[in-house]
């Protein structure tokens, strides 16, 4: 009994300090040949790899979607109009970045 | 009585080490360690006196000059940069040095600059001095390998970022020499007290505090057995911590030379 509450109280302190180390981070660069590409990542150094992400345009239509590659990073060809960009990696852990805050 | 005279040959061996101190201090300066967002970013090398912003000395071209940037699990990317060093001169209250600038364009992540600088002929002291010098500055608050070494003969390894300090906070380092701890290392702690003015290459006539006594210029503290040191920082900006000769049969030309470490750390105020 003992050792179960033990191993329980263990599995919610560990499970308390990763969610709170868990602040997703998202910045993305315009590489001045109409390419953006989008780093992603957690503030404990920890990798975004798989992470989903979205265009999308001003009024929520979806431009484009596809995951964080190998090394946290997403590039897709600059939309014409104004755009959103989304980090999606579950509730709570989900980053909007304005296109037009996107610069070199 | 034996353990008297260990002491003392202990003291006697601190106390002589203590002569080398110098108060130099190689610097690679960028206004913001801390940035929010990447960009283009102007860097100086500049070796001097910081506190006082007094005599700053001539540098010589580089030995080594890059970067290793580190951005959360992705391999570290080392750049070379010494292609982009341009020579300034650097004005201090007292005199002119030869220095050097370069810009870099910094994204996600840590970026460890680090600088192995020819060796400096220190006349008053007939020695030479030579301080490998790392700073390091993050883009976006993602971390990447700050704590491990980057593999500078003389290192001093952060042991908590040095880029995220608040005033009142310690900051430890490790020192290693040839990627090993040196127990009781000597290091020299020194605020930079006079804004460094980037667009004139030189530093604020007026400084932000003023010593009561010569001693609060130039800190000396210790490292521990494990070649640790810790230091509380107590005001906001930036703050040089040197090693000091931790290869002391190390020659240069036939003479002695220092090897140093040095390490920046910028704290800023809570408000």
């Amino acid at each position: 009994m003992y050792v179960k509450c033990f191993t329980l109280v263990t599995i919610l302190l560990l499970s308390s300090s990763i969610a709170q180390a868990h602040t997703p981070l998202c910045s993305c660069f315009d590489n001045g040949d109409n390419i953006i590409t989008c780093e992603g990542g957690f503030s404990d150094g920890s990798s975004a790899s798989g992470v989903v992400m979205r265009v999308e345009t001003a009024d929520s239509r979806l431009l484009l979607e596809g995951v964080m590659n190998e090394d946290s990073e997403f590039s897709f060809d600059k939309p014409a109009g104004e755009y959103v960009v989304m980090f999606d990696a579950g509730e709570g852990h989900q980053i909007k970045v304005p296109g037009k805050e996107i610069v070199e | 009585m034996k353990s008297k005279l260990v002491t003392l040959l202990v003291g006697t061996a601190v106390l002589g080490l203590g002569n080398i101190a110098s108060a130099h201090f190689q610097m690679i300066y960028t206004p913001e360690m801390a940035m929010k967002k990447g960009g283009t970013i102007p860097l100086k090398m500049v070796f001097t006196h910081p506190f006082e912003a007094g005599h700053t000395m001539d540098m010589g071209k580089p030995e080594q000059f890059f970067v290793v940037r580190t951005r959360g699990e992705n391999v570290p990317k080392r750049t070379d940069l010494m292609d982009t060093l341009q020579p300034i001169t650097w004005q201090s209250l007292t005199n002119s040095g030869k220095a050097w600038e370069t810009t870099y364009k910094a994204r996600g992540g840590d970026h460890a600059f680090c600088l192995i600088p020819e060796p400096y002929w220190e006349e008053g002291d007939s020695f030479y001095i030579k301080q490998n010098t790392k700073v390091i500055v993050n883009v976006g608050g993602q971390p990447g390998a700050w704590n491990e070494p980057v593999g500078l003969p003389t290192e001093i390894v952060p042991l908590n970022k040095p880029y995220d300090k608040w005033t009142g906070n310690v900051f430890q380092g490790q020192v290693l020499f040839d990627g090993k701890p040196v127990p009781g290392a000597e290091v020299e702690v020194e605020f930079l007290n006079h804004k460094p003015l980037l667009d004139s290459n030189g530093f604020a006539k007026e400084g932000e505090v003023e010593a009561p006594q010569s001693s609060f210029v130039l800190q000396t503290i210790f490292a521990d057995e494990n070649g640790v040191f810790t230091y509380g920082l107590p005001r906001a900006g930036w703050w040089g911590f040197a090693a000091l000769d931790l290869d002391p049969d190390y020659t240069y030309k036939g003479k002695k030379c220092s090897r140093d470490a040095v390490i920046w750390v910028q704290a800023k105020d809570m408000k």
